[in-house]
Formats: structure tokens, sequence, C-alpha cells
């Protein structure tokens, strides 16, 4: 127990007569006014910036809104379009590969580097800052500009592999085939934040498990399988969840690649990139409000998916 | 509590009737010190917000503008508004959403029935706009279904630009443009893209939603008419066949060249980096095309199917707009300031030819001499084509402003061999009818 419960519990213990207990309920509700006072500026930010917009973008969600004119209601009507939309089903599936396929990647790589800075190395802090650094950067509008060039028809790229005797003419951001897989190797770039998190993680693990490991013969191998990975499964978990809900969500690099198109022939049309373009662009406010309370209930969904499955493989040591 | 609300909204007005009581102070301050030269339509005092989107000269022309007419109209104070073009349309429907619209808008061909439509734009000639003195056909380009909701603020018409310097290095002769016909353009820059060794021969010729309303004008159709989609499928399909004779002569680059070039901006443009001879542009930016490319290029008309230049159904096209916020509170001082900004020379001087050629007659006549040999030229190019016009396409439709991303997409489609031209020119048509919004 600690000091300060058990000061508390002898303040309580104290508080006998009733004179005593009614000037406690005065000092508890003044202790309550001022963590609420201190709660405030959060609370003010969530009611009028999260909740009361969320609110809003629920009953646009049912109306016929061109930003324009005041919004009609439509009812259900978005929702029922959605079910038909070729492009929005095409952005899902652009979408999901994009989770699927960059966050694993992602995770891995992050995962190995960290491994590798965890060994000990000279220097380690530097070494820590220049892998993180992509993730600095590669959200912004100045990177995915690059990304453009190097991947451009006469881009770096191409122009190395030219070098090394390959005759590459493909454009790996112009062609259909090639764009997604672009803008997952940019994702995949930035794996800076989850890497310091695992690394973290990795500091966590007692050094005797491994010695006793060690002292019983085991293989780096199965160091790593039967001691890391199930030690550092809540750091894996929380990386994975955090990713996919943030991969879902993105949207700059698709919009400065594909010069806010979506393209070549909606390659790299992102689902948060349909949503901007029907709302902003065909002025569909409320279809991309329904657009948005999908993807709400997609990232929900797997989000819950996510938890459920961690009882089979996230290991909590205490 | 309906009590309690009620003083507060008082309060407010109180504030309000304060604050513009000071406001009203400051624009007397300001009217004592400009020495009164003597401002024509000066009946009162306003204050506007101005908006447009451009490039760093815009800025500086307009800028200028605005505190020249400011000066010469004291009592008018003017909030300017700059942007950038993409992120200018994301602005301008949040603030029309939030219903702090600016009271004079720079609006465009693609949006202007959008906002007109739907009753965000003021009329014009209820409010007393001057277009006396505009070249004829320059005006309707702002009406729809009647009514003028933007004023055209510089001529434009589509054109080829080519860069002389590149036949010159296949040892071919400038085509001739008065008679030159689609399959005529199809040789010439496979021609071209051979003898000088070029990525492209022609550049945007089918992406670009002008081309495509040529072709569809020289055949009896149009890409809009009000009632809706002014073309069929078998009109898209033969575009887009076109669009692959091309491509299989080697006149139009390859899929991935294609596909890459459209996400360039003029300045890295096949014809501004020297990797094509021609490319479909508008015509007031030329002048920018050259500082780009360091080049003097040729303005060459669109081909015709017939051979002759009077056959080839061209247009002038506004090259932007000015409109008014239907939700304005100063109607008539906006509509006083787009007249000045439209028909005095003084305004033409500053301004110039940067929204291209000057509608205003007079006015252009005026400035002729200022002009850069650059915007020179298109101004005789511009005159010299009114033989060829035909009646001025209506704007988009609401909804429409995206035809040409749309038609871009499915010709991409083809270009990589993922579907047939049918296929697409019936996917392409579907998609614009479904997102037309009459």
């Amino acid at each position: 127990m600690s000091a300060i419960s058990e000061l508390s519990h002898l303040k309580v213990s104290k508080a006998r007569t009733p004179e005593e207990k009614a000037a406690r309920r005065k000092e508890n509700s003044r202790d309550n006014k001022a963590g609420y006072l201190f709660l405030l500026p959060w609370l003010v930010g969530l009611v009028v910036i999260t909740i009361g917009p969320m609110i809003a973008s629920l009953y646009l969600s049912f109306t016929d809104y061109s930003l324009i004119q005041a919004p009609q209601w439509s009812g259900v009507d978005n929702y029922v379009r959605m079910l038909e939309d070729d492009r929005l089903h095409n952005s899902l599936r652009v979408t999901f590969v994009y989770v699927f396929v960059s966050v694993p990647l992602q995770l891995v790589v992050a995962l190995a580097i960290a491994l590798l800075l965890n060994e000990g190395m000279k220097g380690l802090s530097f070494y820590r800052s220049i892998f993180y650094l992509p993730s600095m950067l590669g959200g912004s509008v100045a990177i995915a500009l690059l990304w453009r060039q190097l991947f451009g028809t006469d881009g770096l790229v191409n122009q190395v592999l030219r070098l090394l005797g390959v005759d590459a003419t493909i454009g790996w951001i112009a062609d259909p085939g090639y764009a997604l897989w672009t803008i997952i190797l940019l994702h995949v770039w930035t794996f800076g934040s989850p890497m310091v998190i695992f690394l973290a993680g990795l500091r966590q693990i007692p050094s005797m498990y491994y010695e006793a490991a060690s002292v019983d013969g085991a293989s780096r191998w199965s160091r790593f399988v039967k001691i890391t990975l199930p030690l550092l499964s809540p750091i894996i978990f929380f990386n994975l969840v955090l990713q996919v809900i943030g991969a879902f969500q993105s949207f700059t690099q698709a919009f400065v690649v594909s010069n806010g198109t979506g393209g070549p022939s909606d390659s790299t049309m992102f689902y948060t990139l349909y949503l901007y373009l029907r709302g902003f662009g065909q002025f569909q406010m409320g279809y991309a409000a329904a657009m948005a309370w999908l993807l709400v209930v997609i990232v929900g969904a797997l989000t819950a998916v996510n938890f459920l499955l961690s009882k089979y493989w996230v290991f909590y040591d205490d | 509590m309906a009590k309690g609300k009620q003083m507060g909204l008082s309060r407010r007005q109180l504030l309000i009737g304060a604050g513009l009581a000071g406001a009203a102070g400051m624009t007397g301050l300001t009217a004592c010190g400009g020495s009164g030269s003597g401002g024509g339509s000066d009946d009162g005092s306003a204050a506007l917000t101005f908006t447009w989107w451009g490039n760093e000269v815009r800025n500086a022309n307009t800028t200028e503008a605005i505190e020249a007419y400011t000066k010469a109209n004291p009592g008018v104070t003017i909030e300017p508004q700059p942007g950038e073009w993409n992120s200018y349309w994301d602005r301008l429907a949040t603030q029309t959403a939030g219903n702090t619209s600016p009271d004079i808008i720079q609006m465009d061909m693609a949006y202007i029935s959008e906002y007109g439509d739907r009753g965000a734009l003021l009329d014009l000639e209820e409010h007393g706009i001057d277009t006396s003195k505009f070249l004829p056909g320059t005006v309707d380009s702002g009406r729809i279904d009647g009514t003028l909701y933007g004023v055209n603020a510089g001529i434009n018409t589509p054109i080829l630009m080519a860069n002389p310097e590149l036949f010159e290095k296949a040892g071919m002769d400038m085509p001739d443009d008065t008679t030159w016909t689609w399959d005529d353009l199809m040789e010439i820059a496979a021609e071209v893209a051979k003898g000088a060794d070029l990525d492209f021969g022609a550049s945007s010729v089918f992406s670009a939603d002008s081309m495509f309303s040529a072709f569809l004008r020289q055949n009896g159709k149009e890409l809009f008419t009000p009632e809706g989609l002014g073309f069929e499928v078998a009109d898209a399909t033969a575009w887009f066949d076109m669009m692959m004779r091309f491509f299989e002569a080697g006149a139009i680059g390859t899929a991935a060249q294609i596909s890459e070039e459209s996400t360039k901006t003029l300045d890295q443009s096949t014809l501004a980096v020297g990797t094509g001879a021609m490319q479909v542009y508008w015509s007031n930016q030329v002048e920018a095309v050259n500082n780009a490319s360091g080049k003097e290029m040729a303005l060459l008309r669109f081909p015709s199917t017939t051979g002759k230049a009077t056959d080839r159904k061209a247009w002038y096209k506004a090259s932007m707009l000015w409109s008014v916020s239907s939700r304005t509170e100063e109607p008539e001082a906006a509509v006083a300031l787009i007249n000045w900004w439209m028909n005095s020379t003084e305004s033409g001087m500053i301004n110039l030819a940067e929204r291209g050629i000057q509608p205003n007659t007079e006015v252009q006549a005026a400035i002729e001499g200022e002009l850069s040999p650059a915007q020179q030229a298109v101004s005789k190019f511009i005159s010299d084509i009114e033989p060829e016009l035909a009646a001025t396409p209506i704007a988009p439709l609401p909804g429409g402003g995206t035809l040409g991303a749309v038609m871009f997409r499915y010709q991409t489609e083809v270009l990589f061999g993922r579907t047939s031209t049918a296929d697409a020119a019936q996917g392409f048509v579907d998609e614009v009818t479904s997102n037309l919004t009459v």
C-alpha cells in the first residue's frame, strides 16, 4: 500500500463525528470541482471539436447536402447508393489491400530494426534518430512529391535499374499495376514510430530469461520465438491496433502521389480520398458523411476483431 | 430561458453596432485623407471581400488593381482573399456553406453552374453590370438558363502549341493549321516524334475535354445541352478509337508516359521540358509555357474533320469569370467594382492579358501596345479566328465539372489494355450521366 493511500485511510478513520463528515464531503466536492476545472479544456474540446461535429455528420449522412444549399432529409438514400457505387467498392478494395499488406510489412521491418538496435551497439541514439526520421517526414507532402519523382518513368529508381543493366521503362507511379505498391513502400519506409515502441518493449524484457535460456543451450532462434515474441506480444498488439486504424485513415500520400485524382485509373483511390472527392469535388457532402460513418463502422469492427483474436496470441506477463 | 437568449442577442447586436460605428468612423477618416480625387460611383461606403486563385504575377496585379480602386473610391474597403487553385474550391464551398462567402468571387467555367444553379450567385444583369463593349460571343459563357452569373474576365480559346525548333530538328515544315484534319495531326505528330526523337508527337490531345468538345461539335454534338449530356456512347467510342489509332501510330507517347504526363504541372509539361513537339493548351497559357521552356511556341488551330478551318467550330471560352455572392449585402458596390475592373483602361493597364485577352474591345485596343510579344500574338490569334467561331458551348451542368477527369480515367484503362474502347465509352457515359444532378 502506498504512502498516499495510507494517509487517506488515516483521514477516513479519523472522520467520525457528523461535523467532520460534512467537512470532508465539502472538501471532496471541492476536489472534484478542481478536477473538473482542470478537465475542462479537454472536455470542451471533446464536445465542441469531436462530439458535436460527429453528431452533425451523422445527421448529414441522412441528407442530401451540396454545401451550397441547406441539407435536405433523404433518409437512408446515401447508404443505399453506396451499395451500388462501383468506385466506392474499388476504393474499399484498394484500401484493404493497402492496410493488409503495408501494416504487417511495416511491423516486421520495425521489429527487425528494433532487434538490431537492441544488440547494444555503439551510437544507438544516433541510429535510432536516423531510422525514426522517415516517420516524421513520411506523411508530409514534400516526401510524397519526392516519391513521385523517384518512381517516375525517368526517375532515380529506373535510372539505378538501368545502371544495373535492367531495361527499366516501367512508370511505377503511372502504371495502374504498380502505383499502389509505391505508396505501400512509402508507408513501410515510415516504420519509425512502431520501431521506437518495440525498442522500449524489448528493453522491458528481463535479461535473466535470456541468461537462463542460454544456460539451457537454447539457440538464438528459439530464444526469439520462446521469450522475445511472447513477452513482446502486448506491444505488437498495441502497434497493430494503432497502425491498422492509422492506415485506414491514410490520405496525404495517395492525394499527393496521384495529384489528388486517385489515379492512374483509380488504382490509388483510397477510401478517404474518394470520400474527399465526393464531398468537396462533387459537392455531395451528405454522401461523404455517410461514407465517413461506414469507415467508422469498418475500423470499429476490425479493431473489435483484433481485440477478440488477441486472446489467442497476446501474452500478459503479470 | 428565451428571455435570457434575447438579452444575449441584443447585447451582441449592441456590440456589432458599436463595431460598425467604429468602422464607419475609420472609413470617415480615410475619406478625409484621400483628398477626394472624385471616384465616379462613390455613393456610399461599402466593405467588400474579394477572392481569387492565381500565381505570383496575378496576385501582384490584383492587389495593385484593388488599391487603385479603393483609392479612387475612398468609401469602399476591400478585403483581399487570395488563394491557390487546389485549395480554393474547398475553401469557397466551406465558406458558402457557412454563410461567409466572399462578395466578389473569381469563378471558373467548371463550377459556375454548380454555384449558379444552387442560388449561390447573384444575377448580375439585375444589378447593373455593363458588358456593352464586350466582343460578341464573350458574354454568354457566364449565362446559365438565361441568367448572367459571371462576367468573362479574359478570353481564351483552346489551341495546340508547337515548338518550331523541334519541327526544324525533324526536318519538317510547320503544319498548315488552316487545312489540317485529325488524320493529318496524327501523321505529323508521329513523324515529328520519330524525326526529332521525342517521347510525344502531341500530348494532352485526348485527355483534354476541350478537344473532345471540338470533336463532338464538328460532328454536330456538344459536351452538354441544357437537358443533359450532349453526346452518346457511340461518340465517345469514336473518340477513344481515334485515340487508339494515334497511340498505335506512335503519335502520343506510351501508356505510362501519358498517365504520368497528366499529373505534371505546366512547368514540367512535355512542351516545357522539350520531350514533346505539340500540346493542347488554352491560349492564355502561351506566355507561361514560353517562360517555362525559354522557347517561343507557335499557336496552332486545332484540326477539323473536313480540312477547313472555318468548319472547326471554334469558340471563345472565359478563362475565368467574375461572380458575386447572392448573399452579399452590397450587390451594387460589388457589381460597380466588376464594371470598373472590366471596362476601365486603368484596370486594363494593370491587369493586361494575365487573365486572358480583355473582352472589352476598347480596353483591349488601349492596352495593346503594353502587351508582351507573346500576348500580342495571342491577341492577334483571338481576332484572326473570329470567322471560325460557332455557338459558345454552355457551361458544364452541375456535377459535370469532372467530365474531363472521368474521361481520362477510362482512357487510361484503354491505353493500358485493360478494357475495350466500347466498354470504356459505355462506362464513361454512364458515370458522367449519374454524376449530373439534373
